[in-house]
């Protein structure tokens, strides 16, 4: 027993071991379900695919099979057009969601921050309610509510028809994947915006008033750039998720609608090419991180203003 | 350089969303390779490995009571996650039902036991065109169980009216036919069952991997694209059903029971199926001994009872699946049995095909062939 402690040297070192027991969980977290599999990716991408599916050994197993390490996954991604293309339909469909969910998330965001205080965890609650239910199952609602018989369908084919113009399909079209997109990822565009706008100080609009601007501009001026933080966040929680996806398409989207989330679905689970599924990954991932770099770099501070 | 199972999980597709299982729970597969079978358990019990629903309830009781022993089953929705889990290193199964392709992957991998035909009296009841298959010559190693047919579902009286042919794949590849039925069909989200059938269509061998031929195929389906509604392994059963779609490229066992569904609720239309005459796929299930099973005997016991035509016939009877027994027939209920799709004669069976896999060059091939189909 070394006497009384020293409180100069134990309180630094209390709170570095609190420091250390406090980020060392999400730290090793982050270390083993995202780094290790990411490298795991990274390596497969440069594999050649297994005899029975999976990856064929990097090291010679000694019995004659395939093995080794090829840029061929690469190559074959750039042999031709087919592949980006599917890349730009993917980021554009994306794009056009997280511009649909901001447009559509912005009012009930607002609406919700300007609410009463009393009523704002109920709504919001409301807004993440849908969470209750299984996704796909929500999904699968959506191919009911635009099936060709139902209500929607009949009454957009309705007013087509005054107009002289053929009926059209709802169901299994880029308009449903569309529809669905929104529908499964607009929460994630409105939480942020909310968290965001409801610390806004009601003051400044009132000195923004008082200064002679009108709604619009009191918006435009105020509201907005002070938004923007939330807005990228949303963006970013809608954009990327919605890249990924292949349900959607799956379940609403008809004979055109492949995007990048089923193609890579697809080399897993259905054609057993895990090198080629894996240089996919890897491209989607650079592609996003890239555009995310151009949209910092977009977005920095600027001189003094 | 091949995975024989490749072609396998397109072929079960529809099961992963017909048995129960939704497309997002792959990682009951996980669950699942963890638990380990101990055989040690209990020297009476056969550990089955089967697809989701797939053998009646009753057949499960009647060989428990007969056996004195109990049965164990665990399942899969599709060939490639059952041989995922065993490559993770599940073992102790005593008996696995997998689709040819999967069956020749399991031999190749020398994961199955020979099987003992002097065992097995009932197997003379096997029709003999089920028999000695490509993926298992001289059947060492596996013993038929049942099968489904990839063929054309369709909207019975809508189809009449129309006047189209029911008879061909012509129905969803020509646009002169196409045209009448615009955005009312669907096809199978599978690059081997599609491109099978337009092989078929056009001539060729399912397993025939020219690729010009493949070339010729893909432009004949683009070619009918624009009349689809989807690629769709996942709902067409309702959608038959409902009177959304009138005809849909699917299984058997999927058209039966979208015929039963529409029966059983009143719908005003009737939905047929039948097998295209240029052929299509057959996709035949086997059971086969693991080699980490424990009890061989028992599996053998087993066998030799599904092999009997009453038992046998008890899965027709429940999914409409076909049934390559002799004695099974005469308990299977008339419309299953007289239904030429689930039971095709002498003309038509000698036109379906089992699926082989591609080798890794072929399948890249036929991936790129199938995104530009996706994509134009």
């Amino acid at each position: 027993m070394s006497g009384k402690p020293d409180p100069r040297h134990t309180r630094p070192r209390g709170a570095r071991l609190t420091k250390w027991v406090v980020t060392a969980p999400p730290t090793l977290f982050l270390l083993a379900f995202f780094l290790a599999p990411a490298l795991i990716v990274l390596v497969a991408s440069f594999q050649y695919p297994g005899e029975f599916g999976g990856l064929a050994p990097i090291t010679n197993p000694g019995d004659g099979r395939e093995h080794g390490l090829t840029l061929e996954n690469y190559a074959f991604f750039f042999s031709d057009f087919l592949f980006a293309e599917i890349f730009v339909k993917s980021f554009t469909v994306a794009a056009l969601s997280t511009l649909a969910c901001l447009v559509l998330a912005y009012p009930v965001a607002w609406l919700i921050a300007r609410s009463p205080r009393h009523h704002r965890d109920l709504l919001v609650l409301l807004v993440i309610l849908p969470f209750a239910s299984n996704f796909l199952i929500r999904v699968y609602a959506w191919m009911i509510i635009l099936g060709p018989q139902q209500a929607v369908a009949q009454a957009v084919n309705g007013v087509l028809a005054l107009f002289g113009l053929a009926p059209v399909n709802l169901l299994f079209s880029p308009f449903a994947v569309l529809v669905g997109m929104v529908y499964v990822h607009l929460p994630f565009m409105i939480l942020p915006l909310y968290t965001n706008l409801e610390k806004h100080d009601p003051v400044l609009l009132d000195a923004a008033q008082d200064l002679g601007a009108n709604a619009w501009r009191r918006f435009w001026r105020v509201t907005w750039p002070l938004s923007l933080p939330g807005v990228f966040s949303g963006s970013a929680l809608v954009f990327i998720p919605v890249l990924g996806m292949f349900a959607v398409p799956d379940i609403l989207g008809g004979t055109r609608d492949m995007l990048i989330g089923n193609l890579i679905k697809d080399q897993f689970l259905g054609v057993r090419d895990w090198p080629f599924g894996a240089a996919l990954s890897i491209l989607l991932t650079l592609a996003v991180l890239v555009l995310a770099g151009l949209a910092a770099w977009a977005a920095r501070p600027r001189g003094a203003t | 350089m091949s995975a024989p199972h490749v072609g396998a999980a397109p072929v079960r597709d529809h099961r992963r969303w017909h048995r129960g299982q939704g497309p997002l729970l792959q990682s009951h597969m996980l669950v699942h390779a963890l638990r380990v079978v101990t055989p040690a358990q209990a020297a009476d019990t056969l550990y089955l490995y089967n697809w989701n629903n797939y053998i009646s309830d009753a057949t499960i009781a009647r060989f428990e009571a007969r056996c004195r022993c109990r049965v164990v089953q665990d399942y899969y929705s599709d060939n490639e996650e059952m041989l995922a889990k065993l490559a993770a290193g599940a073992s102790g199964y005593d008996l696995i039902v997998p689709t040819g392709n999967a069956v020749e992957a399991l031999i190749r991998s020398k994961q199955l036991r020979p099987i003992d035909r002097a065992r097995l009296p009932n197997l003379k009841n096997i029709k003999p065109e089920f028999l000695d298959t490509r993926f298992d010559p001289g059947n060492r190693y596996s013993v038929p169980y049942a099968y489904t047919v990839t063929l054309i579902g369709y909207n019975e009286q809508k189809l009449r009216a129309l006047g189209l042919p029911t008879d061909s794949w012509a129905l969803i590849f020509e646009p002169k036919y196409l045209k009448k039925i615009k955005g009312r069909v669907t096809v199978l989200d599978s690059q081997r069952e599609l491109m099978a059938a337009a092989m078929r269509y056009l001539g060729h061998s399912i397993n025939d991997t020219d690729e010009a031929r493949w070339r010729r195929a893909r432009d004949l389906i683009l070619r009918a694209k624009p009349y689809w509604a989807a690629f769709n392994a996942s709902s067409y059963i309702k959608e038959l059903t409902i009177g959304n779609i009138w005809v849909a490229h699917g299984y058997s066992n999927d058209m039966f029971q979208a015929r039963q569904d529409a029966l059983r609720a009143g719908r005003p239309f009737s939905i047929g199926y039948s097998i295209p005459k240029e052929g299509a796929v057959l996709a035949l299930d086997s059971m086969v001994l693991h080699r980490t099973g424990r009890h061989p005997d028992l599996a053998h016991r087993f066998i030799d009872f599904m092999l009997e035509g009453a038992n046998s016939a008890e899965l027709t009877n429940l999914i409409g699946s076909g049934n390559p027994n002799r004695d099974a027939l005469r308990y299977i209920r008339r419309e299953i049995a007289d239904n030429p799709a689930v039971f095709p004669d002498a003309e038509h069976l000698k036109r379906l095909e089992m699926m082989r896999d591609l080798d890794r060059r072929s399948r890249r091939v036929l991936n790129r062939i199938w995104t530009e189909i996706k994509l134009r």
